[in-house]
């Protein structure tokens, strides 16, 4: 029989023991993962088909796309594709592959066009979508099929947005976006309140890679406990910087009297489809850029948002993306390339007509802590490498990186999240030494879950 | 200014030397204590980033001490990125001059950077251009400023300060 176009999705998955994967008695006290999720390609190829191209990816702010015919592009998974607004203003979000031979037809970051032509065989496009010229369609003598044929750019099965943040998914068979968030949209809520007319990306845009598995990134937003060890040379720097400034001159970084931190709280929600929200209290906030403000932002919108705008809070949206406000913000996007590659694109995230001095301060503390020219993410991204190297012991099996906490994790909310008004799946308060690790716990039921549900369509479908 | 091309260009190449070499104190010492170190990001395809106070940087240092707090951070010896260091090679070249004001002369050059990773024995090039602000202090040059424009900015792994 000849290959259809939907062949792709019947070819069979390797074989993968996914219940060999998690370790999950947390009933019991115990929870694990193998190392064969951090280190098998098999695994890799189910996570792209089943995970990333199965349920919503964040692609992008529309402040990134604010007029007509204005375009970004980004990836699903393997899958190249682009948001783009029409001529009439309207969002959309395609594949980034010509119809015809499949080139990408938008080669920049992001641009603005109303009409783009494939560089091949020059077939347009519109910014719907609509592709409004095949080249020389007149003399082609086509059969009758090519007429019968859809030539347009192929939409993405769902795409909606909550607070100008833009999700997609290859697959129509999910929940609606906001189902799917849950409750980690107050996350969200936290950030783009920040600003009177919300939140907008600094310019400059910061790209990396590292040669290790993209969950090292997933677990490493949300874990405290590496924090000390990890970074001493960024604390120690960061130690220098405050003896030799004036003592009355204010903090330069959230993190310069560790002690007050380690002495602080740290808490967890975990939330439905692997969403997790991270937090800590911040004894040092008039080092955040937003203190300057910090009255109109109470009497805006009101004492108890505003303190958790002044917390630590590392935001996980699964699968793709990550919005952390420690030292300073940051939005990042994973991109597994393989197995054991993963390429990060990461923004500067700032409240819309920021005053110049926080803006400075902002951009200060974000560059020392996050870049990957900066002090702490070089050896964050080391240490995952170190990870993926020893993770190929191959006689051993079980992480014990998923226990810590165990004592103090409950079912539902806790007083913290009644007061953001939500309903988390699990949460937990400890002191910032407990370094909670079933945080993750979150993350991994949902990915497990994706990885069972595709499996079983794929059994369906055999 | 010829003579100051040659001498400019004497410095450009021992600057890059001294960072292969690991000799960090005679590199600080290259440069004024007031000295501007900027890298900017870049906004897109074919522009970088203008201004350090509203726009993202890779590195910005207002002064000498954001490159002596690197330089602290890589003696150490508790930043898994920098233990054990990575190996470079600096190669300058095409130095010309691009200027002098107010007693600073303003040279350009190209850079490539090979950097080897002794962990797992893989290399990479950083390659780009610089723009140095040379000032002349008990009779030598030293750098006042120094704008990196980063060619290759999807960085694998880290990029510390010797390696560009």
């Amino acid at each position: 029989m000849q290959p259809t176009m939907n062949d792709r999705a019947n070819i069979p998955a390797p074989a993968v023991d996914l219940d060999r994967l998690i370790d999950d008695r947390a009933a019991e006290g115990w929870f694990s993962v193998h190392r064969d999720a951090f280190r098998d390609p098999a695994v890799f190829e189910l996570e792209m088909k089943h995970i990333f191209e199965a349920t919503w990816n964040f692609v992008g702010l529309e402040s990134q796309v604010p007029n007509p015919n204005d375009f970004l592009t980004t990836t699903i998974g393997r899958s190249p594709v682009v948001v783009m607004r029409d001529a009439e203003g309207k969002l959309g979000c395609f594949l980034n592959s010509c119809r015809h031979k499949g080139a990408v037809i938008f080669h920049t970051g992001e641009g603005n066009g109303a009409h783009h032509s494939c560089p091949y065989h020059g077939w347009t496009y519109d910014t719907g979508g609509r592709c409004v010229a095949v080249t020389s369609q007149r003399q082609a003598r086509y059969p009758e099929a090519f007429g019968a044929t859809a030539h347009d750019l192929a939409p993405v099965a769902r795409f909606d947005s909550y607070r100008g943040l833009l999700f997609a998914s290859l697959s129509p068979d999910v929940p609606p976006l906001a189902e799917y968030l849950s409750d980690a949209r107050r996350g969200i809520d936290i950030v783009v309140d920040q600003g009177p007319d919300g939140i907008e990306l600094v310019p400059g845009a910061v790209s990396f890679t590292y040669n290790a598995n993209w969950k090292f990134q997933l677990e490493n937003s949300s874990d405290t406990y590496h924090f000390i060890p990890t970074h001493t040379s960024y604390i120690g720097v960061l130690e220098k910087r405050r003896s030799q400034r004036a003592a009355a001159a204010p903090a330069g970084s959230i993190y310069e009297d560790i002690g007050a931190q380690a002495a602080s709280r740290r808490g967890s929600f975990t939330f439905p489809n692997g969403h997790v929200l991270m937090w800590g209290d911040n004894p040092n906030m008039q080092a955040r850029p937003l203190y300057a403000s910090l009255p109109q932002v109470e009497a805006r919108v009101g004492k108890v948002m505003a303190k958790w705008m002044m917390y630590v809070r590392n935001l996980t949206l699964f699968p793709n993306v990550q919005i952390a406000e420690n030292a300073s913000m940051q939005l990042r996007i994973i991109r597994p390339l393989a197995v054991d590659r993963t390429e990060m694109l990461t923004y500067c995230v700032a409240p819309k007509g920021e005053a110049a001095e926080s803006r400075i301060k902002r951009l200060r503390q974000y560059e020392d802590f996050f870049n990957p020219t900066g002090f702490a993410t070089p050896d964050d991204t080391s240490a995952y490498e170190a990870c993926q190297r020893g993770d190929d012991a191959r006689t051993l099996d079980w992480q014990q990186g998923y226990v810590r906490g165990m004592g103090a994790v409950r079912a539902g909310g806790n007083p913290e999240a009644e007061e953001l008004g939500i309903s988390p799946e699990t949460s937990s308060v400890g002191g910032y030494l407990m370094g909670d690790e079933t945080i993750f716990h979150g993350n991994y039921r949902a990915w497990l879950g994706l990885l069972k549900r595709g499996a079983a369509k794929d059994a369906g479908a055999a | 200014m010829s003579n100051g091309l040659a001498e400019a260009t004497a410095l450009l190449a021992l600057e890059g030397m001294l960072l292969d070499e690991q000799d960090w104190d005679a590199w600080l010492a290259l440069y004024e204590e007031d000295a501007e170190f900027w890298m900017p990001a870049w906004k897109s395809e074919s522009q970088t980033t203008g201004d350090p106070q509203r726009e993202l940087s890779l590195i910005y240092y207002a002064g000498r001490a954001g490159l002596e707090d690197r330089v602290q951070r890589i003696r150490s010896g508790k930043s898994v990125a920098s233990t054990p260091l990575r190996r470079t090679a600096h190669m300058v070249g095409n130095v010309m001059p691009a200027g002098e004001e107010g007693g600073v002369l303003s040279v350009k050059s190209s850079f490539n950077v090979h950097v080897y990773d002794t962990r797992t024995k893989t290399q990479h090039v950083f390659f780009g251009r610089t723009t140095h602000g040379l000032v002349r202090r008990d009779g030598a040059l030293r750098i006042r400023r120094k704008k990196v424009v980063l060619a290759n900015d999807c960085i694998p792994t880290m990029l510390d300060i010797y390696c560009v």
